[in-house]
C-alpha cells in the first residue's frame, strides 16, 4: 500500500542482531502509526503480565506519527512508546507492574526514520557495553558507544556528527541521568528538544543504548497525489495567513502561558499549594524575550517556531540552547517561588544536559522544597543542602545530586511518590502524582472536571495533554498517532481534517465515526494492557492536597474540590467509556466492539 | 528590533554574502554575471527557523514530472537544490547555488572547452545565470562539489555513481523556495556581484555563533 514504509526496524541488543518486519494493511487502518501502532507491537511484546520495564524482554519504540515525514505544517512528531519504569500499581499483583508509557518529541528524528524506510524502530534486548544505532537506510548496525558514555545532551548532538561525519544525520539520544538510572530520564534530540515524560529515557539507558542516528534518502509516496497537493496547498496558505495566534506561538511560544495561567489562577505554584504566581512578570515570555532569547526554532516544516535560544547574562550567563516554555518555567519557576529569569534558564540547561523530564523535576524539587520548609527533613537529609523556596543556587546543587544519583539524589531520581514513602509523616497528602508519575504545570483547583479526568485516566499517569473529556481524550491519541503537534491540530478541521490528510497519503478513506473510534481503540488497548497489569479505579486518584488545601490567593482563592462531586464525574466518564463503574476495567464489550480482543 | 520587511530588501541591495549589515547576516546566490546589479536568492538567518519546508518545496517542485507542476508534493530533501545545515549552539544555515561570479566550480571542470558551444561540462547558462551539467560530457570526476563544498555553500552534492547535482535553477525565474518559506527569510532580489563574498556554511556559522552566543557581543 502507499503512504506507509510497510515495515519496522527491530534491533536485538543482547544478539546484536537488526532485521525487519512487514506490517500488514489491517495493523495501519486499526493503529494508524507512532503512539497507536506501537501500542499495538508493545501488546505483542508484552506476553507476560509483570515484565521488568528495564529487563530485555521490555521492548522501546521509536515511532513516528503516521504524517511523519510529509511536510505538513507541525506534523513532524514522533512517539517514544515502552513499558513504564516509573508508575507502580497501588495493589500490585507482580513486582513489575507498571503502566505503559510514551512520550512524544519534535525536531526531525521522526522525518528521517521514514525517510530511511521504516515506520518505526523497535529495540529489544539488552546490550552489556554501551552501544549506539546507525541506520542510513538499508545499512543498520549496533556500535560501540563506550567513548560516549557520560556525554552531555548539547556535547553528544555535536560529537556523533563529528563521529559519522555527515551533518544530515539526525540522532536521538540519552544524557548521563538516563544512563545513570534516573527514573525520569528523557529521550532527547538536536540537544533540546525531548521525550521527556514517562521514563522512555531510562529505559533506553537500561538497555545501554545511548544514541539512535538516522539518515534516508527515500522518497516519500501517496495514495492520491492530486489530493494530497490540494490539501498541503491548503494548509500552507491558512496556515501562512497572517493570525494572531500564529505571530503570538512564534512570539512567545509556550511561555506565553506562564502570565495567562497564573492571571486565571491554574498555574502549579509552590508544589501545587497555590494557582498563582507573583513573580510571574519577571520569567514570563516578555521578560524572556527582551533580556535571553534571540532565535525562534521551528520543527520539520512547522510554521510556529516555538522553540527559543538565547544568551543569559550575568552570574548564571552563558548559552542558553533552551529558551524557556510553560511546563519548564513553572516547574522550575512558579513551583519553586524562583523568579530569575537567568538562573532559571541555568536550570533547565543543565537539566536537559543531564536529559532528565523537567516535569517531574520541578515536582521532586518543589516536593523536598517543602518537606524541609515543614521540618519533615533536615539538610543533613538534604546532603547539607539548604532547599529554601525561591532560591536558585540549592536547587542547582539538588539537580546535580540527582544528574549524578549522588546520596540524596539517588532517591530523589526515583520521583516524588518513593520519597513521600521514606519520608513519611503524611507527606503522601503533598506528593503531586498519579500512579507514580507526577503531574505537569497545570494546577487542578477550580478546573477538576477537565483536568482531573485528563490526569487520572491518562495511561502513562498523570498527564495534562490526555484530553479532559473522552472526545478530547480519543483525539490526542489520534495526534500522537498521528504525528500532529498540538499546537497546531485546531487548525487541521473542515476541508483539513485529518481524515483527509489520512485518505491523501494512504488511500483509507475512514468516516468520521470509523476514525474516532480509532482514537478510542488505542486509549482502550492502553488501559487494557494498563488493568493486565493490576491497576484499577482506585490507581485513577488525584493527590490528597486538592481535596484539602486551598489557595490563599488568585481567582480560586478558598476553593476546595469536593470529593463527592469530582467521583460523580468520574463515574460518568467510567459509564461513557464502556468501563466498569467500581472497578475501572474495561468491559468485555467495549473491548470487542474495538476489535482489542 | 528586526527590520522590516522593506528596509530589509533595500539593504540586501548593498548586501553581500557573510557580511553582517545593520545586526543581519545573509548570504546569496543570484543570476547573470556583468557589471551591474544581478538578481540573488538572499537568505536572511535572523529570520530563518531551519523547518526545512524549503527543501520539500524545492524537492517537490523540481522533480515533479507532471502536467501541472507543483511544489506542494511530499517532496525528497534528499534532492533539493537548497540546505538547511544545522549546527549545535542553534544556528540554522540555509544555502542554495550562490552563482558565483568568478565560478570555481566551472574553473574546476577538467572537461575541455568544446569548439562547438564555448563551454566545458559544467557551464554558467548565460541567459539564466545558472550553472548547469552537461550531463553527455560529464565524466563524473566529482571535482565541482568537492571545489564547492571546501569554498562555497557545498550545494553541489557528489553522486559517485553519476554526475553531480544541486545546482539551483532558480525555477524558471520565479523561486519555488522563496515563495513559499513560512518566515519570509528568502528574498529574490538585486545585488552587486562585485561586492559579493562567498562563504562556507561553516563560516558563516562561526560568525553568527560569535554574534549569537558570545559574552563579547552582549
Amino acid at each position: 500500500m502507499k503512504g506507509v514504509n510497510g515495515k519496522i526496524l527491530i534491533a536485538d541488543l543482547t544478539t546484536k542482531t537488526t532485521y525487519t518486519r512487514m506490517l500488514s494493511e489491517q495493523e495501519y487502518k486499526l493503529y494508524l502509526g507512532g503512539r497507536g501502532l506501537g501500542m499495538k507491537l508493545l501488546s505483542e511484546y508484552l506476553t507476560d503480565q509483570g515484565t521488568d520495564p528495564l529487563g530485555p524482554a521490555n521492548p522501546l519504540m521509536f515511532m513516528p506519527g503516521l504524517l511523519c515525514g510529509y511536510p505538513f505544517p507541525s506534523s513532524s512528531r514522533t512517539c517514544m512508546v515502552t513499558k513504564s519504569p516509573i508508575t507502580k500499581a497501588s495493589k500490585p499483583t507482580k513486582q513489575f507492574a507498571s503502566t505503559v508509557s510514551y512520550s512524544n518529541m519534535g525536531g526531525f528524528i521522526g522525518p528521517e526514520i521514514k525517510f530511511a524506510g521504516y515506520d518505526g524502530i523497535v529495540v529489544i534486548g539488552r546490550s552489556d557495553t554501551p552501544v549506539y544505532l546507525f541506520i542510513e537506510n538499508e545499512r543498520v548496525e549496533i556500535r560501540d558507544a563506550q567513548k560516549f558514555k557520560g556525554m552531555t545532551s548539547n556535547m553528544f548532538d555535536e560529537a556523533i556528527i563529528k563521529e559519522v561525519g555527515d551533518r544530515r544525520f539526525e540522532s536521538a539520544y540519552i544524557g548521563p541521568g538516563a544512563e545513570r538510572g534516573v527514573s525520569y530520564g528523557s529521550v532527547m534530540n538536536t540537544g533540546a528538544r525531548s521525550a521527556g515524560r514517562g521514563g522512555t529515557g531510562c529505559v533506553m539507558g537500561a538497555k545501554q543504548l545511548k544514541a539512535i542516528v538516522v539518515r534516508g534518502s527515500n522518497n516519500m509516496e501517496t495514495a492520491d497525489p492530486l489530493l494530497f497537493k490540494e490539501l498541503l496547498k491548503t494548509a500552507r496558505l491558512s496556515f501562512g495567513a497572517d493570525s494572531e495566534s500564529k505571530t503570538n506561538w512564534r512570539y512567545g511560544g509556550t511561555a506565553n502561558a506562564l502570565q495567562y495561567s497564573s492571571d486565571r489562577g491554574s498555574q502549579a505554584v509552590k508544589n501545587f499549594s497555590e494557582g498563582t504566581f507573583s513573580g510571574i512578570d519577571k520569567i514570563n515570555a516578555h521578560a524572556a524575550r527582551s533580556r535571553v532569547w534571540k532565535r525562534d526554532m521551528a520543527c520539520f516544516t512547522c510554521q510556529l517556531a516555538c522553540k527559543k535560544s538565547g544568551f543569559a547574562k550575568g552570574a548564571y550567563g552563558g548559552v542558553v540552547n533552551e529558551g524557556i516554555e510553560y511546563e519548564t518555567g513553572t516547574m522550575l519557576g512558579a513551583n519553586l517561588l524562583i523568579d530569575d529569569l537567568d538562573g532559571l534558564h541555568k536550570m533547565i540547561e543543565i537539566a536537559d544536559d543531564y536529559g532528565i523530564d523537567i516535569i517531574t523535576l520541578g515536582n521532586v524539587l518543589g516536593f523536598l522544597m517543602e518537606c524541609y520548609d515543614k521540618k519533615l527533613i533536615n539538610t543533613e537529609f538534604l546532603d547539607g543542602i539548604e532547599l529554601n523556596w525561591g532560591l536558585v543556587e540549592p536547587c542547582i546543587s539538588m539537580i546535580h545530586k540527582i544528574g549524578k544519583m549522588e546520596g540524596i539524589g539517588a532517591e530523589a531520581a526515583k520521583g516524588v511518590r518513593h520519597l513521600s514513602e521514606i519520608i513519611g509523616n503524611n507527606s503522601h497528602e503533598f506528593a503531586i502524582h498519579v500512579k507514580g508519575h507526577e503531574l505537569a504545570a497545570w494546577n487542578v483547583q477550580g478546573y477538576a472536571k477537565s483536568l482531573g479526568i485528563s490526569y487520572t485516566t491518562a495511561n502513562r499517569g498523570a498527564c495534562h495533554m490526555t484530553g479532559g473529556d473522552i472526545n478530547g481524550q480519543n483525539l490526542s491519541t489520534l495526534r500522537d498517532s498521528l504525528g500532529i503537534c498540538s499546537f497546531a491540530a485546531s487548525w487541521y478541521r473542515n476541508d483539513l481534517h485529518f481524515r483527509h490528510l489520512i485518505k491523501a497519503i494512504t488511500g483509507f478513506d475512514l468516516t468520521e465515526e470509523e476514525f474516532m473510534e480509532t482514537g478510542e481503540r488505542i486509549f482502550n488497548l492502553e488501559r487494557w494492557l494498563n488493568c493486565r497489569e493490576g491497576f484499577d479505579r482506585d490507581d485513577d486518584a488525584l493527590p490528597e492536597r486538592f481535596f484539602k488545601d486551598a489557595y490563599t490567593s488568585g481567582p480560586h482563592k478558598g476553593v476546595v474540590l469536593d470529593r463527592t462531586e469530582f467521583n460523580s464525574v468520574m463515574d460518568e466518564y467510567y459509564k461513557n467509556r464502556g468501563w466498569n463503574l467500581i472497578t475501572g476495567i474495561p468491559e468485555h464489550g467495549t473491548l470487542k466492539r474495538l476489535h482489542i480482543i | 528590533m528586526p527590520l522590516s520587511r522593506k528596509d530589509f530588501i533595500i539593504n540586501s541591495f548593498w548586501a553581500s554574502s557573510g557580511f553582517i549589515i545593520l545586526n543581519r547576516t545573509e548570504t546569496v546566490a543570484g543570476t547573470l554575471t556583468g557589471n551591474g546589479p544581478i538578481k540573488v536568492i538572499v537568505a536572511d538567518y535572523d529570520r530563518c527557523t531551519g523547518c526545512r519546508t524549503c527543501e520539500t518545496i524545492c524537492s517537490a517542485f523540481n522533480t515533479d514530472t507532471s502536467g501541472d507542476k507543483s511544489p506542494h508534493g511530499p517532496g525528497n530533501c534528499e534532492q533539493s537544490n537548497i540546505r538547511v545545515w544545522r549546527f549545535m549552539p542553534p544556528v540554522d544555515i540555509p544555502v542554495t547555488c550562490y552563482l558565483c561570479h568568478d565560478t570555481p566550480c566551472v574553473a574546476s571542470c577538467p572537461v575541455s572547452v568544446s569548439a562547438e558551444t564555448g563551454r566545458k561540462a559544467l557551464y554558467r547558462d548565460e541567459s539564466k545565470g545558472t550553472i548547469v551539467c552537461d550531463l553527455n560530457r560529464c565524466i563524473g570526476c566529482q571535482s565541482c562539489a568537492e571545489t564547492c563544498k571546501t569554498e562555497r555553500s557545498g550545494v553541489i552534492y557528489p553522486d559517485p555513481e553519476g554526475s553531480p547535482t544541486g545546482m539551483c535553477n532558480l525555477c524558471d525565474g520565479q523561486p519555488q523556495c522563496v515563495a513559499w518559506c513560512p518566515y519570509e527569510a528568502l528574498s529574490f532580489v538585486e545585488i552587486w556581484p562585485e561586492q559579493t563574498k562567498y562563504s562556507t556554511p561553516q563560516i558563516i556559522f562561526e560568525q553568527l555563533k560569535h554574534k549569537l552566543y558570545t559574552i563579547q557581543s552582549h
